[in-house]
């Protein structure tokens, strides 16, 4: 349901997300300070130099999840055009979350970088 | 963690308090597309072109609107409530499946829970006694008395040397006994050992238990109230401890209550309890040397079991055999059972029976709830499909099944309970005196939800079938939605309520005839126009034959002249009852002077009763041959007796019984011919006195002298008027009180003592009539359902063939053959298990054959004809189509 490729046609090939990272991502977005849902969307574009592709629509369906599970919270303030927006910030329950998080990420990455690292070994 | 669960309680109040969710969402997302949009507009597209691609780039916002709404904790009770307005608005479309299905739950939850709410009493009830299942009785048992008993003789070398109990103790009976003060009242005092209420593990509510020096002879006198009595006496005033009550003329001080469920263990009606204070020294001489008797109880010691402690008290027993005479003793054994089976010796197959009944209605309740709930499901398949098409998961759909299932069930269960309700009332109103407990019986509900769960499982199961295969497309295009497979199931469970309720009627008209038998049979003596008049009168006012004797002789004058009253009779007891005081004579122990001695052990029972002459007349029992007692013969003291038909032709086969006489052996302990010679002066009819269902034994009439050895309390006055009771009751009350104000008086007619007899078969018969009637009821609507349904779904096809010219005859063929299949097999099946099952009843019934022939013919044409009544209705509204609408059918 995360994964989204939709508009795969307009923009450059990208990557799928994995299933559970986008969590991460918008914990990782929003310690950097609290956003509105377009800045979020925006800021994992850049930082990601256009690779993942977040599929807008599922991004707030998550944005809501994790602010009923306590990690975000929303609050109404203005946007750079003066606009009313929600803005979503970490909690510190977040906070604390984003860090087992990304220890279990880097866990993970390393596994699996790894097992890649052995496959041509094995061929060979 | 604290904090999560305060966060996730605030959202949870914002959602269900706040309507604005919506909008707040709906802003959000507009302010993205906003944002989006400029950003598009700044790479320099138009309005137009900008708004496009940003939606495109979102995807579905209806879609993102719904997933952040199913984000929220308790979203699914929105569609809870969504499921509930559809699951309404489809009963509301079928009210014959809702309707069928509710009725259904109703019986089925009220009959099987006010039923197991009796019988759960009667069966499982846990005694109320600590730790029950350590508890026995144990003692002798021979022919003449099945329920063990022991004797003061037996008990104490059996107390002192058993080894299996860890405590043994003993009641001496209930014996009746008057509360002697002003509103002198009638009641019942059991005698009971010291240990009794330790052994049994009753602890008094107030006050104490007996002191051991209290259980001496001629030790203090106390008394143990029972709650009823402390109740409806004393107003439940913890006063009453320490002060005095008068019973039967002896001052007795009340030193504790008893607990409100405190009964005795073989059950009697008991409101006082006093020490036994047995004198231990003397069981050896007293009763012929043999003791008094009494019934012991006793707790086995951990780890015994029933049978260890039988096999170790043997050896005791046979030691003690010495004391009953030689020709006596191989008719003796020795019995231990648990207080349980010695409670519900006869209760238990009319419970488990009726245990049987109300599985067999649950049965069918399920089976109907299952092919309704079935049925609904495959009628549904298309819109199933429409729905899944649509974008309904199958979650989605599941849950709407279950929701249905469970609107159903609450209502069903609504309305279950309250049958319940009113069906355990009806039963306690009608339920004979003689059914231990059934008055306390109160609805338990456990079996209720039972009910409800199982039912519940049934339908949902069959319910969510169809929607558990996948919607096949076909489904969406077939016209007329079938699916062969659960109408296959379906025709199983309607096949199989057919069975279960041959099996239920074959039953219930089984017991049916029985009753009718019974209430039928000829009685020997006529019930019509005599009221029976007891008078318990106790041995501490009246201490000698004499006093008895002046009392009836002059309570018989005083009935005599009462205006209407034309006969006045008295006895020690009244047929059909066995005389439960006097156990009667073996028949060996009838000497015929000058006839060789008959082979001992052969012949069985006689029945004896003492009567004054007028209690032929009033009974109209017939003198067949010789004649009647005379009234002269009461003061002359003349030994004369009657015999009945059955004795006399069994004594004096040559009919010469007239003029005959016969001395009657006595055992003291030993055996002796010492009584009086009785000169047989007549034979006189049959008369039933083995109770309304029992064998008829033989009997003889000896006549009650006015000598003071005839009389004692047990004596039944008959009295013959043409006037209704309750005119005549207050007189003979005035009469009695003139007498003796403190002697209680029991008025009743023959008639409706005689009707008592029958209570329990009557209650049987009424209750699993009843469950037969329910059976029936259910198994109709189900097959009245699944033919209705089989009819709704070929309608198309039914237009198709008339439009081809098939007649209404054919349509009527073709519908009304498959629900005549159903019947048939159905009732075959029945037939077979009823068949099989009917040995269970054998001893329910009276002069019935559990195989009757003529009662199973005619169960399978009550059956046949009903069935197929519920078959050819729906089937002749299928005919009745109109093949232009049914070809536009949906």
């Amino acid at each position: 349901m995360l994964l989204s490729n939709i508009e795969g046609s307009v923009m450059p090939p990208s990557t799928d997300l994995l299933q559970g990272t986008l969590d991460l991502l918008i914990l990782q977005t929003l310690a950097l300070g609290p956003m509105h849902g377009w800045g979020v969307a925006q800021r994992i574009q850049q930082i990601s130099k256009e690779v993942l592709q977040v599929g807008q629509g599922s991004l707030y369906p998550a944005l809501h999840r994790l602010e009923y599970k306590g990690w975000i919270e929303a609050d109404w303030g203005n946007s750079d055009n003066n606009r009313r927006a929600k803005f979503y910030s970490l909690t510190a329950t977040g906070r604390k979350q984003l860090e087992t998080e990304l220890e279990t990420w880097e866990r993970f990455s390393s596994a699996i970088a790894l097992v890649l690292g052995r496959v041509p070994e094995a061929q060979a | 963690m604290m904090n999560e669960w305060l966060t996730r309680l605030k959202f949870l109040a914002r959602f269900l308090f706040s309507r604005r969710q919506h909008e707040i969402l709906d802003e959000e997302l507009q302010f993205h597309l906003e944002q989006s949009t400029a950003a598009h507009m700044a790479l320099g597209m138009t309005a137009t072109e900008a708004r496009r691609q940003a939606l495109i780039e979102f995807g579905g916002v209806e879609r993102t609107r719904e997933q952040c709404h199913e984000q929220r904790p308790g979203w699914w009770l929105g569609t809870l409530a969504q499921d509930v307005r559809y699951a309404l608005r489809g009963f509301k479309r079928s009210p014959v499946f809702t309707l069928a299905v509710i009725a259904t739950l109703a019986l089925g939850i009220g009959a099987t829970t006010a039923v197991f709410s009796v019988v759960d009493r009667i069966l499982f009830r846990p005694l109320p006694y600590a730790h029950d299942d350590r508890l026995v009785s144990f003692g002798l048992v021979q022919s003449l008395e099945r329920q063990e008993f022991t004797l003061g003789g037996f008990f104490y070398e059996w107390r002192d040397n058993q080894k299996p109990f860890e405590s043994v103790t003993f009641e001496q009976g209930v014996s009746e006994c008057n509360l002697t003060e002003a509103n002198p009242v009638h009641l019942h005092c059991a005698q009971v050992a010291q240990n009794f209420l330790s052994t049994l593990g009753i602890s008094p509510i107030l006050g104490r238990n007996f002191l051991p020096e209290e259980d001496l002879p001629n030790g203090p006198k106390v008394a143990l109230l029972t709650d009823g009595l402390w109740l409806s006496r004393y107003n439940r005033d913890p006063g009453v401890l320490n002060t005095s009550i008068n019973l039967d003329g002896h001052l007795f001080r009340v030193v504790g209550v008893l607990p409100k469920d405190f009964e005795m263990p073989r059950l009697q009606a008991t409101d006082v309890v006093t020490p036994a204070a047995m004198d231990v020294a003397a069981q050896h001489t007293v009763n012929s040397g043999i003791g008094y008797p009494m019934w012991a109880f006793a707790r086995l010691k951990p780890g015994i079991s029933v049978a260890q402690a039988q096999q170790q008290m043997e050896p005791l027993y046979l030691h003690t055999q010495q004391w009953i005479p030689a020709q006596f003793r191989s008719e003796f054994h020795l019995q231990v059972r648990s207080i349980r089976d010695r409670q519900m010796q006869e209760a238990y197959r009319a419970a488990w029976v009726l245990l049987g009944a109300v599985f067999a209605v649950l049965l069918i309740a399920c089976a109907n709830v299952a092919s309704l709930f079935s049925a609904r499901g495959a009628a549904r398949e298309r819109e199933l499909a429409v729905r899944s098409a649509l974008g309904a998961t199958r979650g989605r759909l599941i849950r709407q099944t279950l929701t249905e299932a469970l609107l159903l069930a609450v209502a069903g269960a609504g309305a279950g309970f309250a049958v319940a309700e009113i069906l355990l009332r009806t039963f306690i109103a009608i339920a004979p005196t003689g059914i231990p407990l059934m008055a306390q019986a109160r609805l338990d509900l456990r079996i209720g939800w039972f009910t409800l769960l199982l039912t519940l499982v049934c339908a949902a199961l069959f319910g969510i079938l169809p929607a558990l295969q996948k919607p096949r497309p076909t489904a969406l295009a077939a016209r007329s939605a079938r699916s062969g497979g659960s109408a296959l199931v379906r025709r199983i469970l309607v096949g199989a309520q057919i069975a279960i309720t041959v099996v239920l009627l074959s039953g219930a008209s089984l017991l049916v005839r029985s009753f009718w038998n019974l209430e039928q049979q000829s009685l020997g003596m006529q019930t019509q126009n005599v009221l029976t008049v007891h008078i318990p009168l106790t041995w501490a006012r009246y201490n000698n034959g004499q006093a008895f004797l002046d009392f009836h002789l002059r309570a018989e004058a005083a009935l005599r002249r009462l205006p209407g009253v034309t006969a006045v009779a008295m006895s020690d007891s009244i047929p059909p009852d066995s005389n439960s005081w006097h156990g009667g004579v073996r028949y060996p122990d009838l000497f015929v002077v000058g006839r060789p001695r008959p082979a001992a052990g052969v012949g069985g029972t006689v029945i004896v009763r003492a009567v004054t002459p007028s209690y032929f007349h009033i009974l109209r029992i017939p003198i067949l041959q010789g004649q009647g007692f005379a009234e002269e013969d009461r003061r002359s003291g003349a030994n004369s007796m009657i015999l009945s038909k059955l004795l006399a032709s069994r004594l004096f086969p040559e009919g010469d019984a007239i003029g005959q006489h016969i001395q009657i052996a006595t055992y003291m302990p030993y055996f002796a011919l010492k009584g009086p010679v009785f000169t047989v002066v007549g034979i006189a009819g049959n008369v039933k006195n083995g109770g309304l269902a029992g064998q008829d034994d033989p009997e003889y009439y000896t006549l009650r002298h006015s000598g003071p050895e005839d009389w004692s309390n047990h004596t039944v006055m008959l009295v013959e008027t043409a006037l209704p009771a309750s005119v005549v009751a207050p007189w003979i009350r005035g009469q009695i009180a003139q007498l003796d104000a403190t002697a209680p008086v029991e008025i009743e007619t023959l008639t409706k003592s005689v009707g008592k007899l029958a209570d329990r078969p009557r209650f049987e018969t009424a209750l699993v009539g009843f469950f037969a009637f329910c059976g029936l009821l259910m198994a109709l609507i189900g097959l009245y359902g699944v033919i209705a349904y089989i009819a709704a779904q070929r309608t198309q096809e039914i237009g198709v063939r008339m439009a081809l010219g098939a007649t209404r005859w054919n349509i009527l063929r073709l519908i009304a053959g498959q629900g005549l299949r159903l019947i048939v097999f159905g009732g075959l099946a029945g037939l077979g298990a009823a068949l099989a099952s009917a040995q269970l009843l054998k001893g329910l019934l009276f002069n019935v054959q559990p195989r009757d022939p003529a009662t199973y013919l005619a169960v399978v044409l009550v059956l046949g004809l009903v069935a197929l009544a519920a078959t050819l209705l729906p089937a002749r509204a299928a005919t009745q189509v109109q093949p232009v609408e049914a070809l536009r059918y949906e």
